[in-house]
């Protein structure tokens, strides 16, 4: 597997070979080399790579797109097990077990990758992250800390579930309110989806905030079934 | 050993439970988040009851304030129920005890800069002395409303003309 992947992120595209050819403005920055034999990189900049000559890993872009790196298309709607599939690749690439008998810089490297894998995956995976991320991607402000909501319908609807959460003692009660937060998130996940394919970020930005209730009251509720 | 992993394990919850609360915050919010002032709800029906719901959209944390006036337009009594933080608990409990016994134009004068001072919170707990400013502010708006409840009314109309 890692040895596809070395092979698969070793080619370069030809686009970016072209392009390589077009003469340079002044001031470029240089072409990338490899930390370890100093050999040219070819293109891939921005997904995890090694040196086609002496296969060293990488090191990872600063500030990489988290869609192209899980191979997903930049979109709310995503496949989820295309999603799984991608993630479990790169991991079994780029993990740190696997570098065990390489140098300590090559294993820095790899935690990097790693964590910043898991971190890609963590944020898509979830509907909450993976919209806030998405308006993040098209430089809409988040939600200011110092934002005051005052949407009393749902302000109360909000907290008389926490009420309840708070006062109920036994499991019924619980499972109550786990369904009903539950169909609650699948409801405004199918609005959020709506939003962004009408490319109405600001409706999105609104509904991401209402899930984040959601999303708080679904820790209570882990943290009351599981207590501490 | 088995203690040990439970306090580990209450620890790595930001905000939540005693240990979080007593290292990360000033003694003054761990007091009001441990002995929480005037917490419950008054009756939102009565005349003479305002009540303020706000939230804070970034953090999903909720604050319920409510105020009871007398017929001197002073504050008699002040509920809150906040779901949050320690510091949006402290804030909105110690917002109930400075509005109480003061008139209403004296607790719109409450500002959030002076929760923030009296509970030292550090600068990103500052939005949650800010929630507790909005949660007075909306209480006595709720409170003045029920006063003059034809009051918006004709200025809706005053703007339609």
């Amino acid at each position: 597997m890692q040895a596809a992947l070395r092979r698969g992120l070793g080619r370069a595209p030809r686009v970016l070979r072209a392009a390589e050819a077009a003469p340079r403005p002044r001031c470029a920055p240089p072409a990338p080399r490899c930390w370890s034999c100093g050999g040219a990189l070819p293109g891939g900049a921005g997904l995890p790579r090694f040196c086609p000559g002496c296969r060293a890993l990488q090191p990872p872009a600063p500030r990489p797109d988290l869609f192209r790196l899980l191979g997903c298309d930049r979109s709310f709607r995503l496949d989820v097990q295309q999603l799984q599939r991608r993630f479990r690749s790169l991991q079994r690439a780029l993990h740190p077990d696997r570098f065990g008998q390489r140098p300590p810089k090559e294993q820095h490297y790899s935690e990097q990758h790693s964590s910043l894998v898991n971190k890609a995956y963590q944020t898509l995976l979830d509907p909450l992250s993976r919209g806030l991320y998405l308006l993040e991607l098209n430089g809409v402000e988040p939600a200011q800390e110092t934002d005051c909501d005052a949407d009393s319908e749902f302000l109360t609807e909000i907290m008389e579930i926490n009420e309840k959460l708070a006062e109920s003692k036994n499991e019924d009660i619980l499972e109550e309110i786990e369904t009903l937060i539950k169909v609650k998130q699948e409801e405004l996940t199918k609005e959020v989806t709506a939003a962004f394919e009408r490319d109405d970020l600001q409706e999105a930005k609104k509904l991401l905030a209402k899930m984040k209730y959601f999303a708080n009251l679904e820790d209570k509720l882990k943290n009351k079934k599981i207590p501490p | 050993m088995a203690a040990l992993r439970a306090v580990g394990a209450a620890l790595l919850r930001p905000g939540r439970g005693e240990a979080a609360a007593r290292l990360g915050y000033h003694k003054k919010v761990v007091d009001h988040y441990e002995n929480p002032r005037n917490v419950g709800s008054l009756d939102r029906n009565a005349k003479n009851v305002g009540t303020g719901l706000v939230g804070a959209p970034a953090c999903g944390d909720v604050m319920k304030l409510q105020v009871e006036v007398d017929e001197n337009g002073r504050i008699i009594d002040a509920r809150f129920k906040t779901f949050g933080c320690g510091s949006a608990i402290a804030s909105s409990s110690l917002a109930t005890e400075w509005v109480k016994g003061k008139t209403v134009d004296e607790a719109l004068k409450i500002k959030n800069t002076d929760i923030a001072k009296e509970l030292c919170l550090p600068p990103v707990k500052l939005h949650c002395s800010m929630l507790a400013e909005d949660a007075i502010k909306a209480a006595l708006a709720d409170y003045k409303l029920k006063q003059d409840p034809n009051k918006e009314e004709s200025e809706k109309k005053a703007n339609n003309a």
